[in-house]
């Protein structure tokens, strides 16, 4: 039975990062393509975790994917927002167009 | 459960085709970014059917380094860019002299 969840649950995660890799294929943009990206980092690693979770049970197993998933909840909008920054400083046009506090 | 596993792997060589045809450099970085969270689904569902815990541990160490890794990249291309640009202005600026 808990196999059962646990497949349906990454079943689930796989459709969601289906989605993100027809999104970065169909964009024209690196903005827009990072915002497609941005469903795997999690919703996709949220129900595939969830599901290794209730495969393992109660144990210090699960925990281990508690704390992988807060970590990459934390460091994923970290990393996306450092490229981003790279793609507005070396892309001339949008970069002479920002001004004051969002001048980089 | 193997059959989710070889889904993902067919999802992560479509990623890895992106990455090398992308355009610019945030594109590929992007791409790269994906293809590490696509390797740590994959390790958490083989430690389930391996039903070994360690894999886990090296879950946690994975997403830490893809995250250093991203880190380092887009500082390291920031600042080629910006020490190429302040070359070019010296450049122009000598050339004003003259």
């Amino acid at each position: 039975m808990q196999e059962i969840i646990g497949t349906i649950l990454m079943v689930i995660g796989l459709i969601f990062v289906t989605i993100a890799i027809f999104g970065v294929y169909r964009f024209k943009y690196v903005l827009n393509r990072m915002h497609a990206v941005a469903i795997c980092d999690t919703l996709g690693m949220f129900f595939v975790l969830l599901g290794v979770m209730v495969c393992f049970g109660l144990s210090f197993a699960s925990l281990k994917c508690g704390l992988i998933l807060v970590f990459f909840w934390l460091a994923g909008p970290v990393s996306t927002h450092l490229i981003a920054r790279l793609e507005v400083t070396t892309n001339e046009p949008m970069a002479k167009k920002l001004k004051g506090e969002d001048q980089i | 459960m193997w059959i989710i596993l070889i889904c993902f792997g067919i999802l992560s060589f479509f990623s890895f085709y992106k990455a090398v045809k992308g355009p610019s450099v945030p594109d590929r970085l992007i791409t790269i970014n994906l293809i590490g969270s696509i390797v740590i689904m994959m390790l958490a569902i083989l430690a389930v059917i391996l039903k070994e815990d360690y894999l886990l541990d090296i879950c946690i160490i994975y997403a830490m380094i893809s995250f250093l890794a991203m880190v380092v990249l887009s500082k390291i291309y920031t600042g080629i860019y910006l020490s190429n640009k302040a070359k070019e202005q010296e450049k122009n600026e000598k050339e004003g002299k003259n």
